[in-house]
């Protein structure tokens, strides 16, 4: 990297905190958010839902419910961050617990919310079953639950293996493995290329993940940018049999190509992405003055233009938004393929660089699922990681 | 002296009766079936997937026997069931379906039972009993035959329960009593898979809990079974077996097994661990008898349709043509093809006598 020991610090503290506020600002922007977020209002609200789905239904009616509130707070659901921020952060503040422990002690509870995998594990755990039998003997060991958690591994340089096995098995380790290599390389100042490549090394071709991965990334290459690729990545990796868009096989593939995508068409976009270049003494040019576009890095003493220069890879917000959306316009995996992307995306541009209305919207979790994290700040754990 | 043709006749047999006493209670839990039937004894409808697809598997195995690949088993499944397809499939489960996505996309085995994520499904575990009857007494063989036909459905566990209950339908067409079966189950699955793990636990259900049939209305040669001390039961008394049956289905015996092998965090029943550890217990508990194992699996509920298939096939096995029940080896005629086109108006015995004639 061109910069300097102590840019570098301030650099992977910018780096891991992108990667924590992009996941969780592709998990808000995911249309499930809404729907977890809503099991902080009250259970009849969530009841009325259900039964308007049904007579939208039975009535032929198009006009599709939405979770809404009556006579609750609103703010639940408004755009933020829900399941995955918060197991992110979970896993963030127990990172240097024993894995199988730090789930044990969720074991005994009955007040929060998980994926299936992470609920079978706990199950299994209750039952006196440990890892790696407890990921394995598990009906979602293929999820990407572990996927998720992977970010803070990465974003710590921490091997996610030991975390993976306790819920997750084969593909769902697998895209653990895969998403922390690629977070550990951006976190490093890796350029994304070298990242897609240092995860691509952990998927072995003859497996569904590994076999997705590549086809992922052949098509959203083929498709040009992020939003064109959507079509393609619906027909080459999701898998509209099954009933739950949480396969480790789908989500990071997706992740791993829109990330790709987002990055190497915004290369080839003059003036709508551009890269930056390091320029001292221009210090008045930054992110906080109005009107300017936020592309790029933004921090004092760094002046961003349109010149692209060997070996430094500047992801900014144009990027990051157009990998993360095109991601929440694959419906079925809205839920933690656009989480994953922001990760990626965010952990490449760092925090500075996101735009500033979702740095502060995905800030603070909601505790919809693990409620003692209600009110918890994203960027203060992350921090901590750093 | 029961002779091959026989054993492989009662297994298929007790096969399709499983799977039609099953069919209306899958997905339900021992309670409602309680609550619907009493006890599930009676046939009310024809057989499904299970019986459809293990005809399908047989008719591949004979083309090619011991020598059959999975790249033999891919190309059936592209010739007689996708190039078929004309519309939606009908009466299949997630691996099915999935692995008719996967060759669609032109994908190969081993990578068509991983691409999809249903390799987990019992969908091999309930086509796997003509691989036992072929390779009858070569527990190995049979196993090793079911994984080159799973290889295109299937991967990990789905696997696993194929080779258990395959390598265990080898052994039981030797006559060999139901723990010596289990222990072919076991024997063919590694001992650290969940496959593994759940049959040792279903099975120790069963060691230490009350079974529901132990001492009662085991039915004799002359055909009158269970149905009929069940009824006299009933109808005579208006109290006792039937409902104490019922009861024992679902206090000790089936809470137990719900409680050891049932996934309490997952919508969908048909995990193969679960789903064979369920027919074991079922078939153990029956003490490998025809109508008591096929009864117990079906009211266990769950994905009662496969599970009773795969405790009828091996206690079908074990006892032979005579030892299914007349009422239900009468509904079993040849099969409508409703899931598999191809194989409508087979009937299970002449696939039966097909399979040993080979031998």
């Amino acid at each position: 990297m061109p910069s300097g020991h102590r840019q570098d610090g301030r650099d992977r503290l910018d780096r891991v905190r992108g990667a924590f506020a992009g996941l969780a600002a592709g998990d808000a922007a995911g249309w499930p958010a809404a729907r977890h977020r809503s099991a902080l209002l009250a259970g009849w609200a969530r009841r009325l839902h259900r039964e308007l789905d049904a007579f939208a239904e039975e009535r032929q009616v198009t006009t599709l419910p939405v979770p809404f509130a009556l006579n609750q707070p609103v703010a639940p659901l408004a755009v933020g961050p829900s399941d995955d921020a918060e197991w992110l952060a979970w896993t963030a503040l127990t990172i240097r617990e024993n894995r199988a422990e730090a789930f044990g002690r969720l074991a005994g509870r009955d007040d929060f919310r998980a994926r299936i995998s992470v609920w079978a594990a706990l199950d299994n755990l209750a039952a006196g079953k440990l890892p790696p039998a407890s990921g394995h003997d598990n009906p979602h060991h293929f999820d990407d639950a572990a996927a998720v958690r992977a970010v803070a591994f990465g974003a710590a340089g921490l091997d996610p293996l030991e975390d993976a096995c306790v819920t997750n098995a084969e593909d769902g380790v697998l895209g653990a493995v895969a998403t922390a290599r690629a977070v550990a390389a951006l976190t490093d100042g890796a350029p994304m290329a070298d990242a897609v490549e240092a995860a691509l090394g952990a998927l072995p071709p003859d497996t569904a993940i590994g076999h997705a991965a590549r086809e992922a990334l052949a098509a959203a290459r083929a498709a040009g940018s992020p939003f064109a690729a959507v079509p393609a990545l619906d027909a080459a990796v999701l898998d509209h049999v099954y009933s739950y868009g949480v396969a480790a096989a789908q989500t990071v593939p997706i992740a791993l190509a829109l990330a790709d995508a987002a990055v190497t068409s915004a290369r080839r976009t003059p003036g709508v992405e551009r890269v930056a270049v390091e320029r001292p003494g221009v210090e008045e040019f930054g992110a906080e003055r109005p009107g300017v576009e936020r592309v790029g890095v933004e921090r004092p003493g760094v002046e961003r233009v349109g010149v692209e220069r060997p070996g430094v890879e500047r992801v900014g917000a144009e990027a990051f938004g157009a990998g993360v959306s095109a991601a929440a316009c694959l419906a079925p995996v809205a839920d933690s393929a656009p989480a994953l992307t922001g990760a990626l995306l965010g952990c490449a541009a760092g925090y500075d660089a996101l735009p500033a209305a979702w740095r502060e919207r995905v800030r603070t979790l909601a505790g919809c699922c693990l409620p003692e994290l209600a009110g918890a700040d994203l960027l203060d754990i992350a921090g901590r990681l750093a | 002296m029961i002779s091959v043709r026989d054993r492989a006749r009662g297994c298929l047999l007790g096969l399709a009766a499983g799977d039609a006493l099953g069919a209306p209670a899958e997905n339900l839990a021992p309670e409602e079936i309680a609550a619907r039937w009493g006890v599930l004894t009676e046939i009310e409808r024809g057989g499904t997937d299970d019986t459809e697809y293990t005809i399908f598997a047989a008719t591949v195995l004979l083309r090619h026997g011991h020598a059959l690949t999975s790249e033999d088993v891919a190309r059936a499944w592209r010739e007689e069931i996708v190039a078929r397809l004309d519309g939606p499939m009908r009466g299949a489960g997630f691996s099915e379906l999935g692995t008719v996505e996967a060759l669609r996309r032109g994908l190969e085995p081993p990578l068509t039972g991983r691409w999809h994520a249903h390799g987990w499904s019992d969908g091999l575990a309930m086509r796997a009993a003509p691989y036992g009857i072929f390779a009858a007494g070569d527990p190995d063989e049979a196993a090793r035959l079911v994984e080159a036909d799973g290889r295109v459905s299937h991967t990990g566990e789905g696997i696993l329960g194929g080779r258990a209950v395959a390598a265990a339908v080898a052994v039981a067409m030797t006559g060999a009593p139901p723990g010596e079966v289990a222990g072919a189950a076991l024997r063919a699955v590694p001992e650290d898979s969940w496959t593994a793990r759940n049959l040792r636990a279903a099975l120790d259900v069963v060691a230490r809990t009350s079974r529901p049939l132990r001492g009662r209305a085991l039915p004799d040669s002359s055909g009158r079974g269970l149905h009929d001390s069940l009824g006299r039961a009933l109808h005579g008394s208006g109290c006792g077996l039937h409902d104490s049956f019922g009861r024992a289905l679902h206090d000790s015996f089936g809470r137990a097994l719900h409680d050891t092998v049932v996934v309490r965090h997952y919508p969908w029943t048909d995990l193969a661990p679960e789903a064979v550890a369920l027919a074991f217990a079922a078939y153990t508990a029956g003490d490998g008898e025809v109508e008591a194992s096929v009864v117990i699996a079906a009211n266990l509920g769950r994905d009662a349709d496969t599970t009773a298939a795969v405790a009828g096939a091996l206690a079908g096995a074990g006892r032979g043509e005579a030892a299914v029940p007349a009422r239900w080896a009468e509904r079993i005629g040849p099969v409508a093809g409703r899931c598999l086109p191809v194989v409508a108006g087979r009937d299970v015995r002449d696939v039966a006598d097909e399979i040993v004639k080979g031998l």
